[in-house]
């Protein structure tokens, strides 16, 4: 409950990309505000100004990490955007402590008309550091797709992908799931069975199992929303039957792939078509 | 021409350009709006702040059109997004209209004032309201209509589904 007003799920927007507005364009504010003090000596209060707008700054900072670590948490570990965003969370951590201490410096220089060096150029590598911190959180979105369409989803997205094998001789035409079987209603796995990546939803009691790539931009369905037996794409909401892969909905126009779901001897598990070893 | 557009729409970024800029207006305009509140207590000091903050979003702003302008242009008409596009657009229009007559209403002012009078107090609480209005729309634009996303990033996804054994269109 809480996690979902953190991910913004009730507003159908992340809340962390919302907020981060404020500290980036307050430390920008701040460093311009000290650049005016140094053309501008006889501008009044340019130092003080600067150093409010660098502590409301700090406070915007510290409340957009509270959303944006619940965002990283939710990440796939082995997701390819996991780098960036530790990268991105990391580098946030380092510009809020640098713009703690260059607060602390000059709470003692409020009163002087032009902004001491000391100050100066902790807020010029504050801005470097953050420009590049927000240009990551930047690609994790429209690169990496990270929150997007997340509100679509009501239930926990997979953890992790489940690493599988056919077996050395890639022969057998079966291959157990156990994890499927404590699998919730319209929850996913996502697993990838000697190269083959698939999500398996579990619905009404029946499993689904289709292709984890969206035929439109790839996106991640085994993160999608289900209405009936659609799946929607998180990204750019095209919908798929997922009893027959069937597109029910654009932008995309190419059908998933969809695999069989079997019991045997009492396990649950994936049917795949043998393959022909060409030799 | 196409280097142009390519560069508006942020494509030798990497990251679309509208979305970069536009966090200056919106942290300004509302940060205009929590001064003008403090000037109450900080005089004049919070009131020429207000001043420059109003001119630095206006400056900012006048940036972010085109690259939204072109961010737009590239929906289809038939989208929902294209109509949520519109009312943003719309709605920026109005708010940079209103910080721009509000930024008037302080010229002659703002150097000997200690607390901002009640007209532009007014316009900076309509134009905040609006353009949180407005930036709600153009997140939803991103976040539940997925414009932008992977728009850069496509290659890089086929690639990955392609390894994982996707059906995909021919490219």
């Amino acid at each position: 409950m809480l996690k979902d007003f953190l991910e913004g799920k009730p507003l159908r927007h992340p809340l962390h990309p919302m907020l981060v507005h404020f500290p980036i364009g307050l430390f920008i504010l701040s460093l311009l505000l000290d650049l005016g003090s140094l053309a501008f000596p006889s501008t009044p209060s340019l130092v003080r100004e600067a150093f409010y707008a660098m502590l409301l700054g700090i406070i915007g900072a510290l409340i957009a990490a509270v959303p944006g670590f619940v965002d990283y948490t939710d990440i796939r570990d082995d997701h390819p955007g996991k780098r960036t965003a530790t990268a991105h969370l990391t580098l946030n951590l380092i510009v809020v402590g640098l713009y703690g201490i260059n607060l602390g410096i000059r709470s003692s220089t409020l009163n002087a008309l032009k902004t001491p060096v000391g100050p100066l150029i902790l807020s010029l590598v504050g801005i470097a550091l953050l420009s590049v911190s927000g240009y990551l959180g930047g690609r994790l979105v429209y690169d990496e797709g990270i929150s997007v369409g997340r509100h679509k989803r009501r239930t926990p997205t997979p953890e992790n992908t489940l690493h599988l094998t056919r077996g050395e001789n890639g022969e057998a035409d079966f291959v157990p799931i156990p994890e499927a079987e404590s699998l919730g209603d319209r929850e996913t796995l996502r697993v990838e069975i000697d190269g083959q990546v698939i999500a398996i939803a579990k619905m009404d009691g029946n499993f689904y199992a289709f292709q984890e790539f969206c035929t439109h931009r790839f996106g991640p369905l085994s993160e999608g929303g289900f209405e009936g037996f659609n799946v929607q794409c998180p990204w750019h909401n095209s919908c798929f039957d997922v009893r027959t892969g069937k597109v029910t909905n654009g932008p995309a126009k190419v059908d998933l792939k969809t695999f069989t779901i079997e019991t045997r001897d009492g396990k649950t598990g994936i049917v795949l078509p043998r393959e022909r070893k060409e030799s | 021409m196409k280097w142009l557009l390519d560069f508006l729409k942020g494509t030798r970024l990497g990251h679309p350009l509208h979305p970069i800029l536009v966090h200056v207006p919106m942290a300004m305009w509302p940060g205009a709006l929590i001064f003008d509140l403090l000037s109450r207590w900080n005089g004049n000091a919070m009131v020429r702040l207000s001043f420059y903050v109003i001119i630095f979003g206006l400056v900012a702003s006048l940036l972010a059109v085109p690259t939204g302008v072109v961010d737009w242009s590239g929906i289809k008409k038939e989208k929902p997004a294209w109509k949520i596009g519109l009312y943003h657009m719309i709605l920026n229009l109005v708010v940079a209209l209103l910080f721009a007559i509000n930024l008037g209403l302080r010229v002659h002012t703002f150097r000997k004032e200690t607390i901002v009078a009640g007209t532009p107090l007014a316009l900076s609480i309509i134009g905040t309201a609006l353009l949180i209005g407005s930036a709600y729309l153009g997140g939803l634009m991103v976040y539940d209509y997925g414009i932008s996303v992977a728009r850069m990033s496509k290659k890089k996804w086929r690639k990955i589904a392609v390894a994982g054994g996707a059906n995909l269109p021919p490219e």
